[in-house]
């Protein structure tokens, strides 16, 4: 079903559970009522058309609606992505960080395991952090200022030399493989370890995994298919334009 | 084991739909973006080159039987016809068939039996899942920081023949990365933890 600005928000996040993270990346917060969806988002000045269209993308993996989301303004889906890496960075790591600690703290015989398991997360979380940091601070940058030049027509010293020391193309070739060891964690948790003692633990570190993977899905498909795209047009325009 | 991608075109959006949440009951199945245009047809496979293409007939510009030669020389894809006409098995050759009609159970078996086909050949000769001898010191070796021309010079062997066994051990095991390896090559006493790094 489409989520739509006249549906109530407290019966969309009903029907989808998995959008609590990414309303919140749009800083709205749980408890609204009786609001629908446009009410909500004027309140939170949310551009509505940017919400629905992201929601709807994340809620119906079948909708995936490019013209639409090419409109959207750089602006808006950079600060989206900017939360959304904060997110992980900032909660979903530490909390799963946090209980493979736990479990290593409960029974001082799962820790040779456990350690393997912490070393490879660590891995992980290392080439994650390292991958979104470039975003930050090389990509990011990068499409602001190329944005910038369209919008004003205008170039200068300044931002021909960002334009000139990066392209999209370098980073769309880079952008496999960071999912790679996070499917090796899991399989290698749910085929080849024995489990620990408290297995309730063990079992909800395994299903984060898979929530994480899920949502680091959706989030590369709106880097992969939105910005990805737009920015080999605007890199063509500014081209074009000198 | 890598999964099985699957493509849809058909024109009816309820078929469409219906078919694809009923496949996703499959496991290790990969479900591309389905087709609505009979244009995107040729294309699209060829960009994707999908293991399952199944198609309306309708869907077809030209004769189907071409489409199969053509496509199928490529990649190795099984063609699924779907349709509502009863005798499509007569018009048409094809590696399956789905009628509008058939139940759920028997399109399930249909699509995890050329799943299983597929798979069989792509492991054929191979003793399934189990590494050999050979692979698993090649593990260690990879397990130890290795690189392929190091490994290749230690084992008196030529790199094609290291990245094809490093190929068979991913496959096997399902861990794709170094330290996932290394983790694996640990859980199961091929080296000692103090060895790593």
């Amino acid at each position: 079903m489409r989520i739509k600005a006249n549906l109530k928000l407290a019966d969309v996040i009903q029907m989808n559970y998995m959008l609590i993270p990414v309303i919140n990346r749009f800083g709205i917060n749980l408890g609204f009522g009786d609001k629908t969806v446009a009410e909500v988002c004027k309140e939170n000045q949310v551009d509505l058309n940017f919400f629905l269209q992201l929601v709807n993308a994340y809620h119906d993996q079948d909708y995936f609606p490019k013209e639409e989301l090419q409109t959207i303004p750089v602006k808006n889906i950079i600060s989206y992505l900017k939360m959304t890496h904060s997110s992980y960075l900032d909660i979903t790591l530490n909390e799963i960080e946090q209980k493979i600690q736990d479990l290593a703290d409960e029974n001082p015989a799962d820790l040779k395991y456990i350690e393997l398991i912490r070393n490879f997360f660590e891995g992980y979380k290392n080439e994650l952090t390292e991958h979104i940091m470039h975003e930050e601070n090389v990509v990011f940058p990068y499409i602001i200022t190329i944005n910038e030049i369209i919008v004003n027509e205008s170039i200068n010293t300044t931002n021909k030399e960002i334009f000139d020391s990066f392209s999209i193309e370098e980073y769309a070739d880079g952008h496999d493989n960071v999912e790679e060891k996070l499917m090796d964690l899991r399989t290698i948790m749910i085929k080849y370890l024995t489990p620990p003692s408290n297995v309730t633990l063990y079992h909800s570190i395994i299903q984060d995994l898979f929530k994480l993977e899920e949502d680091l899905n959706y989030h590369s498909r709106i880097e992969d298919k939105v910005l990805i795209p737009k920015m080999i047009l605007m890199e063509k325009s500014v081209k074009n334009l000198f | 084991m890598s999964k099985t991608s699957i493509l849809i075109a058909e024109k009816s959006c309820l078929i469409r739909k219906g078919l694809r949440s009923l496949l996703q009951k499959i496991h290790n199945v990969e479900l591309l973006p389905t087709i609505v245009s009979e244009e995107d047809v040729c294309d699209f496979v060829n960009q994707n080159q999908p293991d399952i293409l199944i198609v309306n007939p309708d869907m077809l510009q030209h004769n189907c039987i071409d489409l199969k030669k053509k496509l199928s020389l490529s990649a190795k894809m099984s063609l699924v016809l779907i349709s509502d006409q009863k005798k499509i098995q007569d018009k048409h050759k094809a590696d399956g068939y789905i009628h509008y009609m058939d139940g759920q159970n028997s399109i399930l078996e249909l699509i995890q039996k050329l799943i299983n086909d597929k798979n069989q050949n792509s492991t054929e000769g191979k003793s399934n899942e189990t590494l050999s001898a050979r692979e698993k010191n090649i593990l260690k070796h990879i397990a130890l920081g290795l690189t392929n021309k190091e490994i290749a010079d230690q084992l008196f062997i030529s790199i094609h023949t290291v990245v094809t066994h490093r190929k068979n051990i991913t496959q096997k095991l399902g861990i794709k990365s170094v330290s996932g390896l290394t983790v694996y090559a640990i859980l199961n006493n091929l080296i000692s933890m103090d060895e790593v790094k």
